[in-house]
C-alpha cells in the first residue's frame, strides 16, 4: 500500500464503531488488517483515539459540568476519588463548598419524575440576572432524582454565591415547574 | 536516503523486502523506517484491545521486535502481505500479554536500537478546547460520552443504567462524537 493514499478509506463511523467495540469479530478484523497497512486510515484512527482519550481525561478530572447518574458516582468513589456530595430535597436548599481535597462535587436534586417525558434544568445566578437553560437532560424517572457534577475548576473560582436550580417538565402542553433548589455556595471549607 | 524525497517514499512491502534480502541487521535504515510507520498503528491496536497506554506500548515494542526478527530471518514470503503478518502478530502478542508470557528482554537486547525512532507522542487535542466543545454538546450527548469514555463502558451496560436501548446509546454517542470532532478540529479528520 502507498504511504499516503488509500483506495478504500474507512469511514469515520466505522472507525468509531470499531473503537467503541460495537462491531462483530469479522468486521473488526477487516478494519484492523486495513489500518495496520494504511497510513491514512491509521492517522485518522489515531486522531479519533486521541479525542476519546481527551474525553476520558476530562471525565476523570471533573473537567466538564454534566448530568451524570448514580452508578457513575459509585464508580468515582470506588476508584478512590474524593467526591463531595450534596442531596437537596424538593424545593430545599443546601450550604455548599469545595475544598482543595475534593476531586468531584456532585449534587442530587430530589424530584418526582414519574410521567415526565422531557426534563429541562435552569440555573439562575445571584439576583436572577442571568439564567442558563439545559434542555432535555437525561434522567431515570424511577431514581426520583437528578444528579449532576459541576466542573471543579468553575466551583473553585466561585465567590460567595447563591445559585437556584429549577427543574421543568416539558411536554406538548407547555412546561411546569417540578422543583426549585437553592445552593448557598461559600469558597473553601465551611 | 529514505526520507530525502517525501513524495516518493518506498512502500512498506518494498521496505520489508529490503530487510529480508539484506544480510541480517545490515539495512538499519529500512528497518527503522518500517518501525516508524508501523509502530503507531500497532500501538492503536494495543490501545483498542488492552485499553491501557503502558500495555499498548509493551505490545508495540514486542510486535515490532518480532516483525524485524522475522523479516531478517526471511519468514515473510509475501512482503505485500505485511499488514496481515503484523495483524497476526498483534493478535498473538495480545494473547501472550494477557497470559503474562513475554520474551521482551532478550528481543530488546538484540533489536532495541531499531526501535529508537518510534518514540513519537500520539496527537493530543487541546484540553481547554475539548472541554469547551464538550460543554457545547446537547446534554444527553455530553453525559453519554463522559460515561462511555470514563471507563470504556459498553453500550449495553450504559443503556441499562440510563433506561435507554443500546441502539439509542450508540446513536447518541456517534452523533456526539461527530459534533465533538467538528468542533475540535473545525474540519474533517
Amino acid at each position: 500500500m502507498n504511504t499516503t493514499s488509500c483506495q478504500s478509506p474507512l469511514e469515520w463511523d466505522s472507525l468509531l464503531a470499531y473503537w467503541l467495540g460495537e462491531l462483530d469479530p469479522d468486521s473488526e478484523a477487516r478494519i484492523e488488517e486495513h489500518y495496520l497497512g494504511c497510513a491514512r486510515c491509521s492517522r485518522r484512527l489515531e486522531k479519533l483515539a486521541a479525542l476519546a482519550q481527551g474525553v476520558q481525561v476530562l471525565a476523570q478530572v471533573s473537567g466538564v459540568t454534566a448530568v451524570i447518574d448514580e452508578p457513575f458516582v459509585h464508580r468515582l468513589t470506588e476508584s478512590g476519588l474524593r467526591v463531595r456530595e450534596y442531596r437537596v430535597p424538593l424545593n430545599g436548599s443546601v450550604n455548599c463548598t469545595v475544598t482543595p481535597e475534593d476531586d468531584f462535587v456532585v449534587a442530587r436534586l430530589e424530584a418526582p419524575l414519574d410521567g415526565v417525558t422531557r426534563l429541562d434544568m435552569v440555573d439562575v445566578y445571584s439576583g436572577g440576572t442571568s439564567e442558563i437553560r439545559h434542555e432535555d437532560i437525561p434522567f431515570v424517572a424511577e431514581s426520583g432524582s437528578v444528579v449532576f457534577s459541576t466542573r471543579i475548576a468553575a466551583l473553585r473560582a466561585l465567590p460567595v454565591t447563591t445559585v437556584r436550580v429549577r427543574l421543568l417538565a416539558v411536554d406538548n402542553n407547555g412546561e411546569r415547574t417540578i422543583g426549585e433548589y437553592t445552593f448557598n455556595h461559600t469558597p473553601g471549607a465551611i | 536516503m529514505l526520507l530525502s524525497d517525501p513524495d516518493n517514499l518506498p512502500d512498506e512491502a518494498t521496505l520489508a523486502r529490503r530487510v529480508a534480502q539484506a544480510s541480517p541487521g545490515t539495512d538499519r535504515e529500512a528497518e527503522a523506517e518500517l518501525c516508524r510507520r508501523l509502530a503507531p498503528r500497532v500501538r492503536l491496536y494495543g490501545l483498542r484491545h488492552l485499553r491501557d497506554a503502558a500495555a499498548a506500548a509493551d505490545l508495540m515494542q514486542q510486535v515490532m521486535l518480532m516483525t524485524i526478527e522475522r523479516l531478517r530471518a526471511g519468514a515473510l514470503r509475501e512482503p505485500e502481505r505485511l499488514a496481515s503478518f503484523v495483524f497476526g502478530m498483534c493478535r498473538m502478542v495480545v494473547l501472550e500479554l494477557r497470559r503474562g508470557n513475554m520474551r521482551r528482554e532478550r528481543l530488546l537486547e538484540t533489536y532495541g536500537e531499531v526501535l529508537e525512532p518510534v518514540e513519537t507522542p500520539p496527537p493530543n487535542p487541546d484540553r481547554g478546547r475539548l472541554a469547551h466543545c464538550l460543554e457545547r454538546l446537547p446534554e444527553r450527548e455530553r453525559t453519554i460520552l463522559l460515561l462511555t469514555f470514563y471507563d470504556n463502558m459498553p453500550a449495553e451496560a450504559l443503556a441499562r443504567e440510563l433506561n435507554l436501548t443500546p441502539a439509542n446509546v450508540r446513536v447518541i454517542r456517534h452523533r456526539g462524537m461527530e459534533r465533538l470532532r467538528e468542533c475540535v478540529t473545525g474540519a474533517t479528520l
